[in-house]
C-alpha cells in the first residue's frame, strides 16, 4: 500500500510540488521562529546570578549641595538607612543595576586570552543585598582597604574565558576601562551575572569594589548617588515612605526616588516580551495561512478525484481505506516537504547562523516538525472523511 | 465475513457441462427512484431477475431506460429504493460497508461505460488496483497476476503507458484486464464495446465469451448491439425502467 502511495504521489508530482513547497517554507519559518523562542525560553530558565525579591533601588538627587560636602552626606545617609528597622543591608552601586537599561563594558586581556565583560561596581554589602554566591575566594570587605591593588570579583563565565584551566584567585587582570585598570582577583562568583534580566544572553562580568564616595571615578560622570537596599520580607510601602523622609532629614534636603527590583523587572520583561509576542503572532498567522491553504488544496484535490475514488470503492476499497489513503498521501507529501526543510534547518547549527546552542536548534526542529505534522493531519482529516463519504455510483456517473 | 466470501460448494458451470441453475444474483421487486429538487425519475420499476452461475446475459434497451442503474445495483455500488438484492442467496441490504467492499473485491469485476481508469496510474498499476484491496497478497504476486491479465487482453507491451497515451480500444482492454485480474465470479460490463469500432468490438466480445466458456465466469453485459446480444445465452430487454422480455 505504501508503495502504491509513493507511486501515486510520484505520478502526481506536479500537483504535489506546490504542497511540498508550501510545507517546506512553513517549516523553515516555524523553525527559525521556534529557535528564537526556544533560545529565549532557555535563557529564561537560566539563573540570573542574584535575588531581586526584597531589593529596593534608591536614586538620590543632592540638589544644590556643594560637591565637596556630598561625600560626607552620602555616608550619613547610608549609615542612617542601615539603622532603619526593616532594612537588612545597603550597598552602593554603579548605574547598571539589575533590570536597568544601562550597560557598561570593558575588555580584559590576560595571558593572551581576551574577554569582553560587563563591568559592575558594588560595595561590601552588595553580596548580601543581591545574595551573590561565591564559588572561590570572597566578596569585598575591610581587608581590601589596605590592598595595594584594586580588588575584583569575576563571574563564572569570566573565569571560564580567562582561566579555563589554572587558578583564578590572586591573578592580576587589566581592563581596557581606564577607571578599573589593573585589578587583582579576590573572588569568583558561582554563577553567571545577568543584570539585563532573564532574557539576557550570558556574558562575562566582573565587579569592582565601589567606595561610597562621589569622588569615586565612576560617579563623576553620574550626578546621582545610587543605592541598592535589601529589606526584611515584612517590609511594606510604609518603609518606602520612611526611607524617603529619613534621607531628606539626614541629608538636609536630598530628594530620593525608591523603586523595587521586582517593579524594574516587570518593565524590563515587557520590553523583552513585546518582540516575542510579535513573533508569536507572525507564527500564528503563518500557521493559519498554511492551514487554510492546505485545507483548500486538499479539498479541491478530493473534488478532482471523485471518479478515482469511485473506482477504488467499486474495486473493493472500504470507506476507511479511502480516508486512510488521503491521510497517508498528505502525510507522505508532508514528509517530503519536511525532509527538504530539515536539510535547510541542519545548516543553521552547522554554519552557526544564529549563534545558538545545537540543542536549541534540535528542539526547534522537533517542535516545528511536530507542529507541521499535527497541522497537516488536522487539515487532511475533514477532506479525507469527505472522500470516504463519496458515493461510488454517483461519482462514477459524473464525467 | 470469511465464510460469506468463501467459495460456495456448488460447482461452476463447466465448459459444455450440464447447466446446473444456481442463482448467483437475484433481484426481487427492485425499484430505483432518483429524487432531485424538481423531478422524480423512476429509473427502475419492479424489476425481477435471476442470474445463474455461468450465464452470459445481455441487457438491451434504449438510452436512459435504466441499464447502468441496474448494473450498479448488481455491482453493489448503489442501493435500491425498494426491493431486495441477493448474492449467493444472501440479502445484501444488511451488509456493512466492509462486507460490501469485500464482495465487490472478491466476487465482482466491473467494466464501466466510460473506462474509468485512474489517469495518474500506469496501465500495470491500474490493473493491480483490485488486488491492492486484498489482504495477504505480496507485491510480486499482484504484479504477476496483473501481467497475466494484461496478456489475456493483448496489452503486455503497454504496461508502463498511462491511460492518456492509449487508444479507446486499448483503454477498454485495460479496464477489462482490471475487471478480471482478481478472478471474479461475476463480470458486470456496461457497454464494453460501445466506444469501439466493430473490429475492436468483436475482439472484446470474443474475450468475454472466452472468459465465460473457459473459466465459467458469469457475465452480465449491457449492449446496444443486437448481433453481440445474440451471441449470449439470454437477453433481457428493458424499457423505461421495466423488463419487457
Ligand atoms: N443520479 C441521478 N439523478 C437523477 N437521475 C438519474 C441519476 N442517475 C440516473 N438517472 C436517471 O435514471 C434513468 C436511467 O439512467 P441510466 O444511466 O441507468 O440509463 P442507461 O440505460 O444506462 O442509459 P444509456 O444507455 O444512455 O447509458 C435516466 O433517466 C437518468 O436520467
Ligand atoms: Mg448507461
Amino acid at each position: 500500500m505504501l508503495r502504491h502511495l509513493f507511486t501515486l504521489i510520484w505520478n502526481r508530482k506536479r500537483a504535489n510540488a506546490l504542497l511540498i513547497a508550501e510545507i517546506f517554507f512553513a517549516f523553515v519559518v516555524l523553525f527559525v521562529l521556534g529557535s528564537l523562542l526556544v533560545d529565549s525560553y532557555r535563557r529564561y530558565t537560566m539563573p540570573l546570578g542574584y535575588q531581586y525579591e526584597q531589593v529596593w533601588y534608591v536614586a538620590m538627587d543632592p540638589g544644590n549641595e556643594p560637591a565637596a560636602r556630598q561625600d560626607a552626606t552620602f555616608l550619613r545617609v547610608i549609615r542612617s538607612l542601615k539603622a532603619l528597622p526593616g532594612v537588612r543591608s545597603v550597598s552602593t552601586t554603579l548605574y547598571n543595576t539589575p533590570f536597568s537599561f544601562s550597560d557598561s563594558s570593558g575588555d580584559i586581556k590576560v595571558n593572551g586570552r581576551n574577554a569582553n565583560c560587563d563591568r559592575y561596581a558594588g560595595g561590601d554589602d552588595m553580596a548580601d543585598v543581591l545574595q551573590l554566591q561565591l564559588a572561590e575566594g570572597r566578596w569585598f570587605d575591610r581587608r581590601d582597604d589596605a590592598a595595594t591593588r584594586k580588588p575584583v570579583v569575576i563571574s563564572s563565565e569570566t573565569r571560564a574565558a580567562l582561566f579555563p584551566a589554572g587558578p583564578a584567585l590572586g591573578q592580576i587582570i587589566t581592563s581596557t576601562n581606564t577607571t578599573d585598570g589593573e585589578m587583582q582577583v579576590v573572588g569568583v562568583l558561582a554563577t553567571t551575572y545577568r543584570s539585563r534580566g532573564e532574557f539576557q544572553k550570558p556574558k562575562p562580568a566582573y565587579f569592582r569594589r565601589s567606595q561610597p564616595l562621589l569622588a569615586d571615578a565612576d560617579t563623576t560622570h553620574l550626578d546621582k548617588p545610587l543605592l541598592l537596599v535589601r529589606v526584611q520580607p515584612t517590609a511594606t510601602a510604609e518603609l518606602e515612605q520612611r526611607m524617603t523622609k529619613e534621607i531628606a532629614a539626614v541629608s538636609g534636603g536630598w530628594k530620593a526616588a525608591v523603586t523595587t527590583l521586582p517593579e524594574e523587572r516587570t518593565i524590563r520583561m515587557k520590553f523583552a516580551l513585546a518582540p516575542m509576542g510579535a513573533m508569536g503572532l507572525v507564527g500564528l498567522f503563518l500557521i493559519i495561512n498554511v492551514a487554510l491553504g492546505l485545507f483548500g488544496v486538499l479539498w479541491q484535490t478530493i473534488n478532482q478525484r471523485r471518479a478515482e475514488i469511485g473506482v477504488r470503492r467499486a474495486m473493493g476499497a472500504t470507506a476507511g481505506r479511502i480516508s486512510a489513503q488521503i491521510l497517508g498521501e498528505t502525510l507522505v507529501v508532508t514528509t517530503f516537504g519536511l525532509g527538504l526543510g530539515l536539510v535547510v534547518a541542519a545548516q543553521f547549527p552547522l554554519l552557526g547562523v544564529m549563534d545558538m546552542k545545537t540543542g536549541v536548534y534540535l528542539t526547534a526542529m522537533l517542535l516545528a516538525t511536530g507542529l507541521i505534522y499535527a497541522l497537516t493531519t488536522l487539515c487532511a482529516l475533514y477532506p479525507s472523511r469527505l472522500a470516504a463519504g463519496i458515493h461510488p455510483a454517483v461519482a462514477l456517473r459524473e464525467e | 465475513m470469511e465464510n460469506l466470501l468463501a467459495k460456495s460448494p456448488e460447482t461452476r458451470t463447466l465448459p459444455n457441462g450440464p447447466a446446473t441453475a444456481t442463482p448467483v444474483l437475484r433481484l426481487t421487486d427492485i425499484e430505483k427512484i432518483y429524487q432531485t429538487k424538481t423531478i422524480e425519475t423512476v429509473a427502475l420499476n419492479r424489476v425481477n431477475m435471476t442470474i445463474n452461475r455461468g450465464e452470459f446475459v445481455s441487457i438491451m434497451g434504449p438510452s436512459g431506460c435504466g441499464k447502468s442503474t441496474l448494473l450498479s445495483l448488481m455491482g453493489l455500488l448503489d442501493e435500491p429504493t425498494s426491493g431486495t438484492i441477493e448474492i449467493d442467496g444472501r440479502a445484501v441490504q444488511s451488509f456493512s460497508d466492509r462486507e460490501l467492499a469485500g464482495l465487490r473485491n472478491l466476487k465482482i469485476g466491473f467494466v464501466f461505460q466510460s473506462y474509468h481508469l485512474i489517469n495518474d496510474l500506469a496501465v500495470l498499476d491500474n490493473v493491480e488496483l483490485p488486488l491492492l484491496y486484498r489482504s495477504g497478497m505480496s507485491g510480486k504476486e499482484r504484479r504477476q497476476r496483473a501481467l497475466n491479465a494484461l496478456d489475456k487482453v493483448g496489452l503486455s507491451a503497454r504496461t508502463t503507458h498511462f491511460p492518456s497515451q492509449l487508444s479507446g480500444g486499448q483503454r477498454q482492454r485495460v479496464a477489462i484486464a482490471r475487471a478480471l485480474v482478481g478472478g471474479p465470479e461475476i463480470i458486470l460490463a456496461d457497454e464494453p464495446t460501445g466506444n469501439l469500432d466493430s473490429v475492436m468490438g468483436e475482439e472484446i466480445m470474443a474475450l468475454l465469451l472466452d472468459l465465460n466458456r473457459n473459466e465459467g465466469t458469469t457475465i452480465v453485459m449491457v449492449t446496444h448491439d443486437e448481433q453481440q446480444a445474440r451471441k449470449t445465452q439470454r437477453l433481457i430487454r428493458l424499457f423505461d425502467g421495466s423488463q419487457v422480455g
